[in-house]
């Protein structure tokens, strides 16, 4: 007899779409705080990423006989979630504070002559408040497309294949928009980071 | 002597820092072992500045990823199962 643990992703499916809420359960179980966190990461806001945690098991839900199980059931959940935050972001069109980088204020070319150096103190004792509501401000400017790349990519640790998947772009526009959201991240953080 | 540092001076002119840039953004994590991947290392050995640019943007993808991000707050976790619970018609929990 298996355990939970070890049902396969491809069974819970399966059972799910036979109407076995038990292993529908465990499904949204294994991955609930998957999207939490995803969710959270590219809102940073509680509220928003416990909505989205709703929406996209919903979606799931209704969605699941569409999942033809040609890429990882994490790939096309990561793409529930991240139309789920873009949707949101266009009915409230609430991210007012984000610029835009389409031409980039950071050039990928050499952007000033001479780069300073970072400090070399331990990350853990620079994340303080201030830090972390700096990184929180810094991401939320960053256009949601290019966000949800640099979490997927940066964070989350996919490939640009796999991003490039979830976010139905090509490869080198993934890494084009992973190229700008770096740049824009490095220097939104540069004043605090310097020594 | 002198020729040495000619040969110094120019491997750290034969790439552009530009191109350089362009390189470290897309690629921070890569194996810098294929043969254009080595000069593009030799590079930043002897450029300040990109070497201050890969710091930098390495250091800026580890603040991202090491920042706490919360658990489900056991609130939201009720709520889905509950409005999971509504939309399957049988109770989830």
């Amino acid at each position: 007899m298996k355990t939970v643990s070890h049902i396969s992703d491809g069974e819970l499916i399966e059972r799910s779409r036979t109407g076995d809420t038990h292993a529908f359960t465990q499904l949204v179980k294994r991955y609930e705080q998957l999207v939490y966190g995803f969710s959270y990461k590219v809102c940073r806001d509680k509220e928003k990423a416990e909505e989205t945690l709703q929406d996209t098991f919903i979606n799931v839900y209704r969605k699941l006989s569409q999942f033809n199980g040609e890429s990882k059931f994490s790939t096309w959940l990561y793409s529930i979630v991240t139309n789920n935050c873009l949707m949101k972001r266009r009915k409230r069109k609430l991210d007012t504070e984000m610029v835009s980088l389409d031409d980039p204020p950071v050039s990928d070319k050499h952007e000033q002559r001479t780069i300073p150096a970072w400090t070399d103190s331990p990350i853990s004792s620079l994340m303080n408040s201030e830090l972390r509501a700096r990184l929180d401000k810094a991401i939320l400017k960053l256009p949601m497309e290019y966000r949800v790349v640099f979490i997927l990519r940066d964070v989350e640790n996919q490939t640009a294949e796999e991003a490039a998947k979830i976010l139905k772009l090509s490869v080198p526009a993934v890494k084009s928009r992973l190229r700008r959201a770096r740049l824009f991240l490095r220097k939104e953080l540069n004043d605090l980071m310097v020594e | 002597m002198m020729a040495k540092k000619t040969r110094t001076v120019h491997r750290h002119h034969s790439l552009h820092c530009a191109d350089v840039f362009s390189h470290i953004c897309e690629n921070l994590d890569a194996d810098l072992d294929s043969p254009q991947c080595r000069e593009i290392k030799r590079h930043i050995a002897g450029c300040p500045d990109c070497t201050a640019l890969l710091d930098s943007l390495k250091k800026t993808v580890y603040l991202y990823r090491t920042v706490p991000i919360p658990t489900i707050p056991a609130s939201s976790r009720r709520k889905l199962y509950s409005v999971l619970s509504l939309e399957t018609g049988r109770r989830l929990k």
